[in-house]
């Protein structure tokens, strides 16, 4: 591992502020992938700073029929609240469904959207990786890459998003929100949504539209129809996609991710 | 695991979210999975959180 400097902050905007001054910063939370990649060196940075102490630990109601989840709300304890358990129940399996009980009472709301994937090649540092390294090269190309991207990839990067958390909050309709060092404050879809200079206070979902009829489901079902939702929303009919989406998962063995990205290109 | 399990924390193979999960077999093995090394004497822990719930395997 490299040698590293380390602080704690007490404020979000100066949170924001630290990260876009200081040389080659992370922040810090549950640091369950971090403190992994580093000790492996496909992480390196040079300081680090810790966001323990701002809060962001709630899970409340919004006023328009919503949920906000705090950024630091430990994964264990957003997978066992009631409202969640109850209105929300495609987020909690997906939660209980990743890592394990330790790990997950460490694991942030927000470390989950941010964790690294897990393609093979980015975790080895003797092979080219555009992700790990731009420019490299990408070794999954045309590699070993069952648990890879099939569709959504480019020529630079086959790599898949590996937190199951993430597939719930998209079937959720989810928004990232953070803010800059400037107080500014933003949301937005948090698929789109890139990590530079911003400190992530929350993740606000909604359990209504499309989503509501998947939540009855697996979360393999809720994976796949929203795949097929996004991409056919206009003829998106539920009972011929559930059925072949449950002959899919018969007759195949895979990661959810790599479900998904099968169930989106029937 | 117990104490997690009298909290209420849900895990992967509680079958409702809803209601109180129970210290079955099932459950605490779920649990003891990634978290309690499982080699040689993982039936005897398994058993010995049995007795301790006051349930039967």
């Amino acid at each position: 591992m490299k040698a590293f400097t380390y602080e704690r902050v007490t404020s979000a905007k100066e949170a924001a502020a630290k990260i876009k001054s200081a040389q080659s910063a992370k922040f810090i939370a549950g640091g369950t992938n971090l403190l992994d990649l580093m000790k492996l060196e496909i992480e390196t940075p040079q300081h680090l700073i810790d966001v323990n102490g701002l809060g962001f630990d709630k899970i409340e109601k919004t006023h328009d029929g919503g949920l906000r989840v705090g950024a630091l709300v430990r994964n264990t304890t957003l997978a066992a609240d009631a409202t969640v358990r109850r209105d929300y129940s495609v987020l909690s399996r997906a939660l209980l469904a990743g890592a394990s009980g330790q790990l997950r009472n460490k694991a942030t709301t927000a470390g989950n959207l941010l964790q690294r994937t897990r393609c093979p090649y980015f975790y080895d540092t003797n092979q080219p990786c555009n992700k790990r390294k731009p420019g490299s090269g990408c070794s999954a190309i045309g590699g070993v890459n069952r648990q890879l991207g099939i569709v959504g990839v480019s020529e630079a990067c086959m790599a898949t998003n590996p937190s199951d958390m993430s597939v719930a909050m998209r079937v959720l309709d989810a928004k990232v929100e953070t803010i800059n060092a400037e107080g500014r404050l933003s949301a937005l879809p948090h698929y789109s949504w890139s990590a530079s200079q911003w400190m992530m206070t929350s993740v606000s979902a909604h359990a209504s539209g499309p989503s509501r009829r998947c939540l009855a489901f697996s979360k393999y079902d809720c994976a796949a129809l929203s795949a097929y939702s996004a991409m056919e929303p206009p003829s998106l009919n539920v009972a011929p996609a559930i059925a072949t989406i449950r002959a899919l998962k018969r007759s195949r063995n895979c990661s959810l991710s790599t479900f998904v990205n099968i169930a989106a290109s029937i | 695991v117990l104490q997690e399990i009298k909290a209420g924390i849900p895990s992967h193979v509680s079958a409702d979210l809803t209601s109180q999960p129970q210290p079955t077999y099932a459950e605490t093995r779920e649990r003891m999975s990634g978290n309690i090394c499982r080699c040689g004497a993982y039936s005897n822990i398994a058993e010995a959180m049995a007795e301790v719930a006051g349930s039967s395997t």
